[in-house]
């Protein structure tokens, strides 16, 4: 096993992908606390840390694609072939690939919160007002949107290996955040809290909306990451790769 | 060592039969081709013998063992099953490394083998930039790694040129006279023929032939003449089986003497006259044509036509 982690990460650091992704990623967290920061913020309010820092926890999104190419890449490229090749017992390679892409989630998680906390600090002084990173709201904060990085790659993995096709499992993945999820929650109501989305915002520690607890948010992201797991290991033991 | 044994494979997906009762083996030693139209089967039973398709019934063994239960399978068996198959991003020494990570050797093999397929040169280059050939010598490169005992390839002529192929042929007879296995799908027979010891024919997923190329090629005699019309009447009348086949005529069941008989009888000027090599085509395209009458009988028809399953 230890060898098909390793191996993951090979592959990961000879491909471009997850590099493109963890910049632009810094990219768009820079972007967005400053549009935030330039158009609408009111530094002046107790949540102002927050509602500003938790913007970096939106970026998670990129991490999920990274985590959807793990496997449905594969099955674009036709290198699934030969990772089954090497490995036939298929639920050691989704595992491996699980492990792996939690961890570049992890890692992910931390350059975006630095990210975060410098330009936090950098646009609160700018305005004449301080970020204090000690505070509770702003480590909580910074905390819970790296904790949703690593969350999202999991799901993503799962959500790959269950779909399999690169593009329809980037397009579920956009389209449930971009609308079906909101959809669901006019629906659903109170339940609503319990999608993915709604979830990650909690954990993200979004002072906004009816949410879960943060704690709670992030327990149940990780539910999902098991129940996506679980079934994209058994897709992908029964499926035949032709 | 290892005999690739196809038993009684059948393999259906939803309505389609793509595999049905097949059986065939592969010897060490030997290049087996692997041969029928597009949609056969051959990539399917290919993939079923590595695991990667699961057969309704039958067995796919490999030196007795399913591939899946192999300890080491790829230092049992190198299979390249879709050309071009790597990462675009990647260059080629990279793939390869990636490929020796699961496989258990070392990165001086990935420069051996690299060498083997005359790509150290473009090791470096992202393989987006390689031709159709370059991706197929990687892919044998990759199937080499472990020096497996057994090489399954799937359509590996595709995107090669004149001296590609002839490079492929020179390196499978190295392979195969060092007592490996050797298994190589085509839907042109043309582009093995010069190759594989023996070949296995099929088509609609059912067995059409198996046995040496002298052996196709038997009993049919390609006939050329201006009076064609007349020579046909003339053999026809003589008993023999005769089939029209672009200017010339195929008789089956005669030998070139007795067919150049009939024509010195009649008084037909024939202008060739040969028993084999081109007839082996065909052997080959009377074995898969649907349409045409002469099958042999103790293979059974498909109960309905399946429609064919893309393979490539």
């Amino acid at each position: 096993m230890y060898a098909l982690i390793s191996n993951e990460f090979l592959k990961l650091r000879t491909s471009r992908a997850p590099w493109l992704i963890i910049a632009i990623q810094q990219i768009l967290v820079v972007a967005a606390l400053s549009g935030m920061a330039i158009a609408e913020l009111d530094f002046k309010s107790p949540t102002a840390a927050r509602l500003l820092l938790a913007h970096a926890g939106m970026t998670s999104l990129l991490v999920m694609v990274l985590g959807i190419l793990a496997v449905a890449g594969e099955y674009r490229d036709g290198t699934i072939t030969d990772t089954f090749l090497a490995t036939p017992r298929r639920s050691r390679v989704i595992g491996a690939k699980l492990v792996a892409y939690t961890a570049v989630g992890v890692l992910s998680g931390i350059l975006t919160a630095i990210t975060a906390l410098i330009v936090g600090m950098a646009w609160f002084s700018a305005k004449g007002y301080t970020l204090d990173p000690t505070s509770a709201d702003v480590w909580q904060t910074l905390l819970g949107a790296a904790l949703w990085m690593p969350l999202y790659a999991a799901i993503g993995v799962g959500l790959g290996a269950m779909v399999r096709n690169l593009a329809s499992a980037v397009a579920i993945a956009l389209a449930w955040i971009a609308f079906v999820e909101g959809i669901a929650i006019n629906l659903l109501g109170d339940l609503g809290r319990w999608l993915p989305m709604a979830s990650g915002m909690a954990l993200d520690n979004v002072p906004q909306g009816k949410l879960l607890p943060q704690g709670a948010g992030g327990l149940v992201l990780v539910g999902y990451a098991i129940l996506f797991a679980v079934v994209a290991t058994l897709a992908t033991m029964r499926s035949d790769v032709a | 060592m290892a005999t690739v044994s196809i038993q009684s494979l059948t393999k259906r997906f939803g309505r389609v039969l793509a595999v049905d009762g097949l059986t065939f083996e592969a010897p060490p030693g030997k290049i087996t081709g692997f041969l029928g139209p597009n949609g056969a089967g051959k990539t399917t039973t290919l993939r079923s013998l590595v695991g990667l398709v699961r057969q309704t019934s039958g067995q796919a063994l490999i030196d007795g063992s399913r591939y899946q239960d192999l300890a080491q399978p790829r230092r049992v068996v190198g299979a390249v099953l879709e050309s071009g198959s790597s990462r675009p991003g990647r260059s080629g020494r990279d793939h390869l490394r990636v490929l020796a990570g699961t496989t258990g050797v070392g990165a001086t093999r990935v420069d051996e083998v690299l060498d083997m397929v005359g790509l150290t040169g473009a090791a470096g280059r992202r393989v987006a930039e390689y031709s159709l050939g370059m991706r197929q010598r990687l892919g044998l490169a990759g199937a080499l790694l472990a020096d497996p005992a057994v090489l399954i390839l799937d359509e590996p002529a595709n995107g090669l040129d004149p001296e590609g192929i002839a490079w492929l042929r020179n390196l499978m007879r190295g392979l195969a006279a060092e007592g490996r296995t050797v298994l190589i799908s085509s839907h042109l027979l043309s582009e093995v023929a010069q190759t594989v010891d023996r070949v296995v024919i099929i088509d609609h997923g059912q067995l059409k032939f198996t046995g040496s190329l002298a052996e196709l090629g038997s009993g049919t005699v390609v006939v050329r003449a201006v009076q064609l019309d007349q020579l046909r009447a003339a053999l026809g009348l003589a008993g023999y089986q005769v089939t029209a086949a672009a200017g010339a005529l195929e008789v089956t069941g005669a030998t070139a003497e007795e067919v150049g008989r009939v024509a010195a009888d009649v008084r037909i000027a024939l202008s060739a006259l040969t028993s084999e090599g081109a007839s082996l085509e065909a052997a080959f395209l009377r074995l898969t044509s649907s349409d045409e009458a002469p099958r042999a009988s103790r293979f059974r028809r498909p109960s309905a036509a399946p429609a064919p399953r893309g393979n490539n």
